[in-house]
């Protein structure tokens, strides 16, 4: 009996191969398993199309990701650019010693993981909140409405956000009227270190979360309705449908941008804090990026400042490992 | 049937159209894409742009021409030949060089910036340098990158093989011109301008600012930089609206005591706030206001003529005290540590402004001429009446901007002969005062002048007048620079500011200024990493301080932290560097 079997992929290490067959259709699974380069060769003869498409992405990922990364090893020499990376004078660990034990080490290291940190506790559940609340509403004109307005800001250009920040924080701004209408002070608020978080955190929110709500509603979209109609039928009320369906729902899509978020934590955009602070409020928005870039000023110093940006990398990466760890351990999704 | 096929033929139409409007949505998408390739000097698109330029440079002279055929011609034959003028320093004129035989070509590095890119895109298309190529007989291949860009494609420029001949501002290699020759990028002028370079040698060597602010520890010359036959007007200090004056019946404050008194009477006028504070480290960075408590802003030389710092200086605590008792009277803006650049143009301009801290150069248009608003200019105050105040800004003769021989031009003679050209009395005419008769004519003392229908005056493209300094003449460059008598700014009709500067240079003791020095390499990794940890250290306390935010006592500690962060050996290194630059 001529049975014709197709491919179906693979699944846990076993190749699942579905039968064609006149009288019982079904699913096979072979309990072989075939080894790396021979699967490597079957599967590319079966899809080398695929292979092809791919090919741009890898050349491009070695030739600009991987490739550069020699490039760090400026970090370890006097970097001349007349010289090249290998023909500038080796000098070691010098400018990571030199970052380290700065006097101000401590403090640019708290204010890069802390303005992090408060844009993870506010800034991360907030177009998640955000894609839920969208999700209830029925009237779809609405909807779109409200969507397009809440990511355009997005596409507003970082220099004239930070000059409207600064414009309503002045002393005659928005804000301060605001204030002085309920009976305060009015004081220029970016000159005070005790809110600079506040209003880091606060203004990227607005800026940016309807447009990383976007992912999330597209992860919404992708959950089965006939879920949310068993559940009704089943009693379920608003919260609760959201609780047990949606949310686990775009749980791996959380999961995966939580574990992005949290291997950037010694990173920051710091054209936005270089265009909002002020040495007056150094004390919580000086951050790693901003001080180099002072020290930059003074000298074009490549080595200094891929020294900082290596050793900024390493810890995140040691950060981005143990979230992905702990994301492993606790559902079915992370990054590897 | 013929309903069939005029189906079909809708349905296929209609497939066309889709098919081209994807393949039109897509070539967009594409040349969006190549737009992002970067640009190299302007060719294709800018040349139309600059043939036009070129088109109304040539009927304007040719019109002037013609109307002043009798007395323009013997003018214009006068300074056209080699003639020396008689300019008002005798300026040294050996225009026997000129023109070079055979016609050597040179390439020419010179960054445009946003600045520069208002009034010219294109120096090949300049009509000072197409004059000035004429006169030499040297013909400039002008390379300019990507406006905004002129950092990065300098530093990709110097790590190629491909280096042009000349480049502009070749003191934005990192470590100076000096690590420049050091690592074989830059020849060592010295010998050539001996030779080739007559009139640079002697203008150079006629001073000892010029000289030694020209050259490196070592003895070499480093280029031919923008020269200056005096030391240019200072050009900050404090600015006094005239209404107020009026309002509160005071003269022209002197003293810090004239100054509270004066500006309490302003807040009593109607100025809420009366100061615009422009110090965002706290102190005016040439000194204003604290250099009359005896301390400066940052580095300065004191009177045993040793570098010191001015911000541990005792004085400075007494400045502090003092300013810190402004701000809380609203004496000074209140946002003045947090505004920007327009919202500061947005307060001078508000009532609630009464005096700025500024240029008068700038102010001259934001309040004269925008907005109506008649200002003097105050002496830098002093503590006594009588005494005479300090700062540490001096114009040293030299307005930078060198322009370095390659060691890959083949032709260093003619490279150093054509840049020569500048240093003459000739050179000085064309490249301050622009073309002769077009641009300006000469008067009896042997100064050349904007006349009334100079194309200065009447640009016909509206290019702002603090632009035209690029357009109809050079205002940076290898060459000696004549910025009193020819910035439009200063001399156009009814100016002012010129006088304001003028009275603050001569009011003020110049002599704690630091000269220009150099760092070896091993020193200026170590001087610049203290220094910006010294610089956050003051501004970030003196700010608290003056913001009410910490107390005064605060400044005891500041002064400990900064003896601890090695302000000793840091200023050890500057005295080093000092006593190099005197040794030159």
């Amino acid at each position: 009996m001529a049975t014709a079997q197709r491919f179906e992929g693979w699944r846990d290490g076993m190749s699942v191969w579905k039968t064609e067959n006149a009288s019982s259709g079904g699913t096979i699974v072979t309990a072989g398993q075939q080894g790396g380069p021979a699967m490597i060769r079957n599967d590319f003869r079966r899809n080398w199309k695929v292979y092809v498409m791919a090919l741009p992405v890898i050349a491009f990922y070695i030739i600009f990701c991987y490739g550069p990364m020699y490039g760090l090893s400026m970090a370890f020499v006097d970097f001349k650019p007349r010289l090249g990376v290998f023909g500038s004078p080796f000098v070691g660990l010098r400018y990571f010693k030199e970052f380290v034990t700065g006097p101000y080490f401590v403090r640019l290291v708290s204010n890069t993981f802390l303005l992090n940190l408060w844009g993870l506790v506010f800034g991360f559940p907030a177009p998640i909140l955000l894609a839920l609340m969208l999700n209830e509403v029925g009237n779809r004109r609405f909807k779109r409405t409200v969507q397009t307005i809440t990511y355009m800001p997005h596409f507003i250009s970082l220099v004239v956000v930070c000059g409207l920040i600064r414009i309503f924080c002045a002393s005659d701004g928005l804000i301060n009227s605001i204030i002085a209408f309920f009976g305060g002070e009015r004081s220029p608020l970016l000159a005070d270190s005790s809110y600079f978080r506040a209003i880091y955190t606060i203004s990227g929110i607005w800026q940016n979360v309807g447009w990383d709500s976007i992912i999330y509603l597209a992860a919404i979209s992708g959950i089965n309705p006939e879920l949310y109609e068993s559940a009704t039928i089943d009693g379920a009320g608003r919260l609760r449908r959201m609780w047990h369906i949606t949310i686990p729902g775009i749980m791996p899509t959380m999961t995966i941008l939580l574990i992005f978020a949290i291997g950037g934590m010694l990173g920051s955009a710091h054209e936005k804090i270089i265009l909002l602070y002020s040495p007056i409020i150094y004390e919580t928005s000086d951050v790693i990026a901003s001080y180099v870039y002072r020290r930059g000023l003074q000298e074009f110093d490549y080595s200094y400042s891929t020294a900082v940006g290596l050793l900024s990398s390493i810890i995140n990466f040691i950060f981005l490992w143990f979230a992905n760890a702990a994301a492993r351990k606790m559902s079915d999704t992370s990054l590897w | 049937m013929v309903s069939c096929n005029l189906l079909i033929t809708k349905f296929k139409g209609g497939l066309i159209v889709k098919r081209l409007i994807g393949l039109l949505l897509t070539l967009c998408m594409l040349s969006a894409v190549l737009i992002g390739c970067g640009e190299k000097a302007p060719t294709g698109g800018q040349s139309g742009d600059s043939s036009k330029d070129v088109a109304g440079a040539e009927n304007t002279p040719e019109a002037t021409g013609k109307q002043e055929n009798g007395k323009g011609e013997d003018k214009e034959a006068e300074s056209q030949t080699a003639d020396p003028l008689k300019d008002p320093y005798g300026l040294p004129n050996d225009l026997s060089a000129y023109p070079l035989k055979d016609n050597p070509t040179l390439t020419y590095w010179w960054p445009i910036d946003s600045f520069q890119a208002v009034a010219t895109k294109d120096m090949n298309e300049q009509e000072v340098w197409k004059e000035v190529e004429k006169i030499t007989g040297v013909n400039i291949e002008f390379q300019h990158p990507a406006v905004g860009q002129e950092t990065e494609q300098f530093n990709l420029m110097i790590s190629s093989d491909d280096l042009p001949d000349l480049i502009c501002q070749s003191d934005s290699y990192k470590g100076g011109v000096t690590a420049g020759i050091d690592d074989g990028v830059f020849i060592d002028h010295s010998e050539i301008i001996d030779q080739y370079a007559p009139n640079y040698k002697a203008f150079r060597e006629s001073d000892e600012d010029r000289r030694r602010t020209t050259m490196d520890d070592k003895g070499r010359v480093l280029g031919f930089y923008n020269l200056s036959p005096y030391s240019e007007w200072m050009w900050l200090g404090a600015l006094i609206k005239k209404e107020t004056l009026d309002k509160t019946g005071l003269p022209v404050p002197e003293t810090m005591t004239e100054w509270y008194d004066f500006l309490k009477k302003c807040q009593e006028a109607g100025y809420d706030n009366p100061l615009n504070f422009d110090a965002s480290s706290g102190t005016v960075w040439t000194g204003l206001f604290c250099s009359a408590y005896g301390a400066q802003d940052w580095i300065f030389i004191n009177k045993e003529g040793k570098a010191d710092w001015g911000p541990i200086q005792p004085g400075m605590k007494d400045y502090l005290a003092e300013m810190s008792k402004w701000y809380k009277e609203g004496l000074i803006d209140k946002d003045f540590a947090t505004r920007d650049y327009n919202s500061k143009m947005a307060f001078l301009i508000s009532d609630a402004c009464a005096v700025s801290i500024e240029s008068p150069d700038t102010l001259w248009g934001t309040w004269k001429e925008q907005n109506n608003i008649d200002f003097v200019g105050s002496p830098y105050p002093v503590l006594k009446k009588g005494d005479k105040p300090t700062t540490t800004y001096k114009h040293w003769k030299n307005g930078g901007w060198p322009t370095s021989i390659t060691m890959e031009c083949k032709n260093p003679e003619a490279a150093a002969r054509f840049l020569d050209f500048g240093y003459t009395a000739k050179g000085w005419e064309l490249f301050n005062f622009g073309l002769p008769e077009r641009t300006h004519r000469i008067d009896e003392s042997g100064m050349p002048y904007y006349h009334e229908e100079s194309a200065m005056w009447t640009d016909p493209d509206k290019v702002p007048l603090s632009h035209r300094i690029w357009k109809y003449k050079i205002h940076q460059g290898p060459f000696i620079r004549e910025e009193h008598n020819s910035n439009p700014m200063l001399v156009s009709p009814g100016s002012y500011s010129g006088q304001i500067r003028q009275m603050w240079t001569e009011g003020t003791d110049a002599s704690p200024a630091v000269p220009p020095t150099s760092f070896t390499s091993e020193e200026s990794a170590r001087e610049a990493d203290l220094s910006t940890q010294l610089s956050t250290l003051r501004s970030e306390i003196f700010l608290q301080i003056i913001m009410g935010q910490k107390p005064i006592e605060e400044y005891d500690k500041f002064v400990e932290t900064a003896k601890s962060m090695g302000v000793q050996e840091w200023l050890g290194i500057w005295q080093a560097a000092l006593d190099r630059y005197n040794a030159r």
